[in-house]
């Protein structure tokens, strides 16, 4: 997948919408972004550094119909894992690690949870183990790729609530092909499909950048709201300090 | 019966039998989990197949150099660890389709083997019978095999113990591996390091051609019934020492192939296992209690 000439500018304490449609770009941008793929020309910068001087600064929660659900492995060693990137090499979990993946699935809601086999578990409480997962090595921005691409419409609700709550600390970026979802929760958005169209500071999504991302009448995607703009949402002191820059 | 199975095992080859079925577990039983987790059957059975050819050049060196110490499983190990590098490299990586190179290395260490093996003047050089070599016998393991055995099961658990964290991670979710800091190219080679050597580990017991058989079964009959990859490992080693043991003594009372045997032994318990499996209660049976 190609994506060119794109700039993107993030905001620290954003709660950012990449939407588009399936193919256009978005988990190849996350993935750019996370460094697992090189970019040919322009630079990403995170807080200023290289993306992989960044990688510490990132949480990252992929989608979750790639996983073998057949995989031996508990609730607790999956958030265990996110604390590698803290550890390093080293071969055991220390009991910092311990605490802190308790912590990270008291916040997720999930501490009941530990010992369940990873396919025990409801599509929106997976979901919320891998977040747990992100969240245990403290980053300062939480990427998810699709967070609610299997979950109920109920379970969708309470997961952005939780992403809503924890936006207040961290940064959030996530992509998805489905703007129904994004409602009203993010602060900002942008359509991708090869071409990026961001609207800087208001929340809108207009005609313009829907036709030209999804090449399809704006109507059958506004739901028949040509100008559509997304609910009132709490003004935010973003600061304008720039977490993403890629052209 | 009992008298005569206690004679049985005072008898040496008996001892190194047992002996060589707990070292070939241990191996199969870890390495084995990550191997059937990681989906790396196939690739396996590659780097286990191409030892012939390493076999059959040590055999060709003893005859035509005079070379008496080196040993077939070391000739085995350069083919092993070599066909790991040769997966591994970034050219073949990106270049070619994993299963074609696999195919490939596969055939051409067979091929290697037999001509290798033809070219020895078996009036000259005493050497063990091909089939024993393509389908094992373990009733006919010396001390020497034992030995190097035993140095890379040493070799294999250590690794697998300080590394086990990573190589978790990096069979669960490779991706998250990557951003997580680990070498993924470096650990995925490693993997196919730790896979080398147990393939040579496995060869003197069920032989090169059954060694994929080890690899699997007893991994994937523990994975049915265990939701921890350690629980798994540890499943996985006891019901290779049981089949192993149970299928050399069988082969020795019946006279018949060991290897085979146990082959035969372990591809039972596995549909025995898939059929008991929907009555056994979905909590796993816990080997060991912490996590």
């Amino acid at each position: 997948m190609v994506i060119e000439d794109i700039t993107l500018k993030i905001r620290k304490g954003d709660f950012f919408g990449i939407i588009g449609p399936n193919g256009g770009g978005k988990s190849t941008l996350l993935k750019a972004i996370l460094g697992l793929i090189p970019v040919t020309s322009g630079k990403i910068s995170i807080f200023g550094r290289s993306v992989h001087d960044a990688r510490r600064l990132i949480g990252y929660v992929p989608q979750y119909a790639e996983f073998d659900k057949r995989f031996p492995i508990s609730v607790w060693d999956v958030v265990l894992m996110g604390r590698r990137s803290v550890r390093g090499i080293h071969p055991f979990y220390s009991t910092e690690d311990k605490q802190q993946a308790i912590k990270a699935l008291q916040t997720v809601q999930m501490d009941g949870f530990k010992k369940r086999h990873i396919s025990e578990l409801s599509g929106g409480q997976r979901q919320r183990v891998f977040i747990a997962r992100a969240l245990v090595s403290h980053p300062k921005i939480l990427l998810l790729d699709e967070p609610t691409a299997s979950v109920d419409k109920e379970m969708q609700k309470t997961i952005y609530d939780f992403l809503s709550e924890l936006n207040k600390t961290m940064t959030i970026v996530l992509v998805t092909h489905d703007i129904g979802v994004l409602s009203s929760y993010v602060t900002r958005v942008s359509c991708l499909n090869r071409f990026i169209f961001t609207h800087d500071d208001d929340r809108v999504i207009s005609k313009e950048m829907l036709e030209a991302a999804y090449h399809c009448p704006v109507d059958l995607i506004a739901h028949g709201v040509p100008h559509r703009v997304l609910d009132e949402h709490e003004k935010r002191s973003g600061n304008g300090k720039t977490k993403g820059n890629k052209r | 019966m009992s008298e005569t199975l206690f004679s049985l095992f005072q008898m040496p080859f008996v001892q190194r039998m047992f002996l060589a079925s707990v070292l070939a577990s241990i191996s199969c039983g870890i390495i084995g989990s990550f191997v059937v987790v990681k989906r790396i059957v196939f690739l396996s059975g590659g780097i286990a197949h191409t030892t012939f050819g390493g076999i059959g050049l040590a055999y060709y060196l003893q005859y035509a150099m005079g070379w008496i110490w080196l040993d077939p499983l070391i000739g085995a190990l350069i083919f092993a660890v070599l066909t790991a590098f040769i997966m591994s490299t970034p050219f073949v990586k990106e270049r070619l389709r994993e299963d074609s190179t696999i195919g490939v290395l596969w055939v051409i260490g067979m091929a290697l083997g037999v001509m290798f093996l033809n070219g020895v003047d078996r009036s000259v050089l005493i050497i063990q019978d091909p089939v024993s070599i393509l389908f094992g016998n373990i009733l006919l393991i010396n001390l020497r095999d034992i030995m190097i055995m035993f140095t890379l099961v040493i070799v294999i658990v250590l690794l697998t113990f300080f590394l086990f964290k990573d190589l978790q991670i990096l069979t669960f979710d490779e991706e998250f591996a990557r951003i997580t800091g680990i070498n993924v190219s470096f650990l995925n080679l490693l993997m196919l390091l730790l896979v080398a050597l147990t393939t040579v580990v496995l060869i003197k017991v069920v032989g090169v051609v059954l060694v994929i058989a080890m690899l699997t079964i007893p991994a994937a009959i523990s994975g049915l019934f265990t939701h921890h990859l350690k629980h798994m490992m540890l499943l996985a080693v006891l019901i290779g020492v049981g089949t192993s043991v149970f299928g050399s003594i069988l082969s020795l009372w019946f006279n018949l192939p060991p290897g085979s045997t146990i082959v035969l032994v372990m591809g039972l318990l596995f549909i025995i296992a898939l059929i008991l499996k929907p009555f056994v209660p979905s909590k796993e049976v816990s080997l060991v209690t912490s996590t």
